[in-house]
């Protein structure tokens, strides 16, 4: 036998010593010793390694047992078995974690549906002008997908077969290249709609809309800080990440694209429309040039559509019912921009994002991205065009009236899309296509499930089931919708929610065990009892989590070991939802921390045989600090997670 | 025996994926129900019900074909280090311990509950007029002797492997991580990764 299980087996047996030696003897003992015991037994027992979820149901039964002892066997099996079978039945009809199958399938879906590789791509064509392009073009393909799927070990996977290789070949150090993928897979964890803040929703009581609301930001704030942190690498250590070649860069045009370049100009927008009426392009058929003329005016079009609804919105305040809707609508173009132009911040040398292209048009309720309201200076402009539009034309209902605002907004998006079409050569529509077939799709889903959440349109079960139905137009959209493919999505989808919600069932038994003995009360006393400053108390709860994050994964920490800490933050003052945002933001970290990261040893599943596991653990650490780093930022700046949610409820 | 052993796995199994299907279901019907209550105002009052009892079904009777395809989480830090029998060793002890105890009290409880709701042919209180509730709360007792069936099937498992020193192979229909089909999804083969090991040992060379 190894080392490590020897090392851990006396652990183990030192704690079930220490249990014998400080147990009272059998006649002292109270309830509350019993409580105790079962933490402790139940500890020793996961690390055994027998399936938690019936772990945990059986020894919630026999302390049930214990603690109902002095009422006689009869009544005492009774009461247990109500007790099981309410608390059973409590997660059956859980109306918080119906969310969790269907974003489960959704994820199953939309990995099937093989968007990764154009999606890789497209990006990495977009970033090859900014240092370290690859590696962040990896990290933000990562955000995204794993966003979507929430499954680490295939995202994880996929980008170790696909980046990889792709980043060695460009000459990028091994350790560099591990620790983005390994870091970035882990980014769907936290991000929403993730299951963790579900199933966290359904411990805490917290409701999961603000959850989503609360850890959009923050899960961004760590996709950027990352990409940050490879811009500096490369900045610093060219050798770690040199840029691409020209040859790599090079993006290869279709031929009337390169006849139109050669003939007229390189400029798209010029250039098809003078194909179109020019005699110098016969052999081009016209329908090629319509086609590409149309996806070329997309982003006029939305452009055009979204101011087009925000000035008869704000032209024609009536009820107050409208003038609710036309916050939202307003809100939306620009907005949407805004999100956009985050999402997009580096590729800024690269393509930047035209006005209104991530933007649906604003009518299409699911629109609205929460990620909006991100820069002060666009996103206040129509909340004051409103609010000054509203007083306005409340009293005088009849007079359209149009603030100043609303035209400044017109006359800077114009100029915007003037310029978008000035740069926008054939090249960039090549990207631009590549991008609208992978990775618009995907940030357009994901906005519109979480837009629905968290505007109210849609309680997060339905916008999970929405998204799960997108997930299936996905995949029907790029031919990979197929009976191997939804059978294999439902049977994993059935496996994984079956995991998670038994685990819940089982810990719910157990913690009303638990809270029978007077474990809890004992528990609360006690860390009371140490007389904490909120803040040492909140660092003590995060290395906890931390370290049960080594040796559990997230469902167990959750569903178990949340239920304990719960009861303790009303007396510390802590917002649960805060907390929640801290510990998925901890949790993440404990996914890449050594020796245990599960995400190092799918990396190592699909790397060329040279890459060591040391390599990998080192390339870590550096994203782990970057964690640490977050997770400080949060606790002191508590806005950055908290502001979306109090601006919206 | 075995033959009796091999039908209860292959059973679950089915069961289980049947159930599966209420994930599918439950989609398109969430879906549709939005879809009338927006497009033509038209919400339904046991829709919620209805969304309640899919998803209680799917991952109930789901229960016993997870455990049967080892997908229920374990912590397996140390249980991964130790050698089979011991792993065997251990997972029969708790099974007698915990797992069928814990089990059998829920079928019990389960039974008592679902019957009494039968008797007085108790309907959904979340809304007025809703649909009969026992079925759904029979579903406690069934999943509970689907995993009794499932646990039988793994504690012969456990004697097995004490017995031969290494596990019994399970039937595998799918898995969450499946190399080779991401690699054949991406069109990565083999031969590329090797090719990447090129750059792996120059850069060990250089440094």
């Amino acid at each position: 036998m190894r080392k490590e299980a020897w090392f851990g087996i006396s652990i183990l047996i030192a704690i079930v010593l220490a249990l014998i030696v400080f147990m009272p003897a059998p006649a002292d003992i109270t309830n509350g010793h019993l409580g105790l015991l079962m933490l402790a037994l139940i500890v020793v027992t996961i690390m055994l390694g027998f399936p938690t979820a019936f772990t945990l149901m059986g020894m919630g039964v026999i302390f049930t047992l214990f603690a109902y002892r002095g009422m006689g066997p009869k009544l005492a099996i009774e009461q247990t078995l109500d007790l099981m079978v309410l608390r059973t039945y409590a997660v059956m009809t859980n109306d918080v974690l119906i969310a969790v199958p269907l974003f489960i399938f959704m994820g199953y879906l939309v990995e099937r549906a093989n968007l990764i590789e154009k999606l890789f791509k497209s990006l990495h064509l977009v970033m090859a002008k900014i240092p370290g392009s690859l590696a962040v073009a990896t990290v933000i393909t990562c955000a995204v997908f794993a966003t979507a799927t929430g499954i680490v070990g295939a995202v994880v996977t996929l980008m170790g077969l696909l980046a990889l290789p792709a980043m060695l070949k460009s000459g990028y150090d091994v350790k560099l290249s591990a620790g983005v993928i390994t870091a970035g897979g882990c980014l769907g964890i936290m991000i929403p709609p993730s299951v963790l803040l579900i199933v966290y929703g359904a411990v805490a009581g917290v409701s999961v809309v603000k959850l989503y609301a609360a850890a959009f930001f923050p899960g961004l704030m760590l996709a950027g800080m990352y990409v940050l942190y490879i811009i500096l690498v490369a900045k610093i250590k060219p050798a770690w990440a040199p840029p691409l070649s020209e040859e790599e860069r090079r993006i290869p045009l279709p031929e009337f694209a390169s006849r139109i370049k050669d003939s007229i100009s390189n400029k798209a927008l010029p250039g098809l429309i003078h194909a179109l009426k020019g005699d110098r392009n016969r052999d081009i058929p016209a329908s090629v040039i319509l086609k590409q003329l149309l996806i070329t005016l997309i982003p006029a079009i939305l452009f055009v559509c979204a101011i087009g609804l925000s000035y008869k919105l704000s032209v024609s305040p009536k009820a107050s019912q409208s003038s609710e809707l036309m916050e939202f609508g307003s809100l939306d173009a620009p907005s949407a921009v805004q999100y956009a132009g985050s999402l997009q911040e580096p590729a800024g040398s690269g393509l930047a994002e035209p006005p209104g292209a991530l933007a649906e048009p604003p009518g299409s309720s699911l629109a609205e991205p929460p990620g909006g309201v991100s820069e002060p200076s666009g996103a206040t402009a129509p909340v004051t065009d409103n609010n000054a539009a509203a007083p306005a034309g409340e009293p005088v209902a009849d007079q359209p009236s149009v603030s100043p605002v609303f035209w400044g907004v017109f006359a800077v998006g114009l100029a915007l899309i003037i310029a978008f079409y000035a740069w926008f050569t054939f090249a960039r529509l090549e990207i631009f296509k590549m991008l609208l077939a992978s990775f618009f799709p995907l940030a357009i889903m994901i906005l519109a499930v979480l837009g629905s959440i968290v505007f109210g349109f849609a309680t997060p079960s339905e916008a999970a089931a929405m998204g799960a139905f997108g997930g299936i137009l996905l995949a029907l959209c790029y031919r990979r919708l197929n009976m191997p493919m939804l059978k294999e999505s439902v049977y994993l989808a059935a496996r994984t929610s079956a995991m998670v919600c038994w685990l819940f069932v089982g810990s719910s038994i157990f913690s009303a065990a638990f809270a029978l003995l007077g474990g809890q009360e004992i528990i609360n006393n006690w860390v009371v009892s140490m007389d904490l400053t909120p803040v040492e108390f909140m660092i003590l709860a995060q290395i906890v989590i931390f370290l049960l994050g080594w040796p559990l994964e997230w469902t167990e920490i959750i569903v178990i070991f949340m239920p304990i800490f719960l009861p303790l933050l009303a007396h510390y003052n802590i917002d649960p939802l805060f907390f929640g945002i801290l510990v998925a933001l901890n949790l993440q970290t404990a996914f890449l921390s050594p020796p245990v990261a599960m995400s190092a040893f799918y990396l190592k599943g699909v790397a060329p045989p040279h890459v060591t596991l040391n390599q990998i653990f080192l390339g870590m650490l550096p994203f782990m600090g970057i964690q640490i780093l977050a997770l400080i930022l949060l606790y002191l700046f508590p806005k950055i997670g908290l502001w979306l949610p109090e601006v919206l409820y | 025996m075995k033959k009796i052993l091999r039908r209860i796995d292959q059973v679950n199994t089915w069961i289980g994926q049947l159930f599966g299907w209420c994930a599918l279901i439950l989609t398109l019907f969430v879906t549709y129900e939005v879809f009338s209550r927006y497009a033509f105002k038209n919400p339904h009052a046991w829709a919620f019900d209805v969304m309640n009892m899919l998803y209680g079904a799917l991952f109930m009777m789901a229960g016993a074909y997870t455990l049967g395809k080892n997908g229920h989480v374990r912590g397996d830090v140390l249980y991964g280090f130790f050698p089979p029998r011991l792993q065997a060793l251990l997972d029969l002890i708790l099974y007698i311990l915990f797992f069928f105890p814990g089990v059998i009290a829920l079928v019990w409880a389960g039974y008592n509950y679902a019957s009494e709701s039968f008797v007085i042919n108790e309907h959904s209180t979340i809304t007025a007029d809703g649909p009969p509730i026992y079925p759904f709360k029979a579903i406690i007792p069934i999943a509970g002797v689907a995993l009794i069936a499932q646990g039988i099937v793994e504690v012969v498992r456990c004697v097995q492997c004490l017995r031969n020193g290494h596990w019994p192979s399970r039937d595998i229909d799918v898995e969450e991580v499946d190399v080779d089909k991401l690699k054949d999804m991406v069109n990565v083969t083999d031969a590329d990764i090797e090719n990447a090991d090129r750059y792996v040992v120059q850069q060990g060379d250089k440094a």
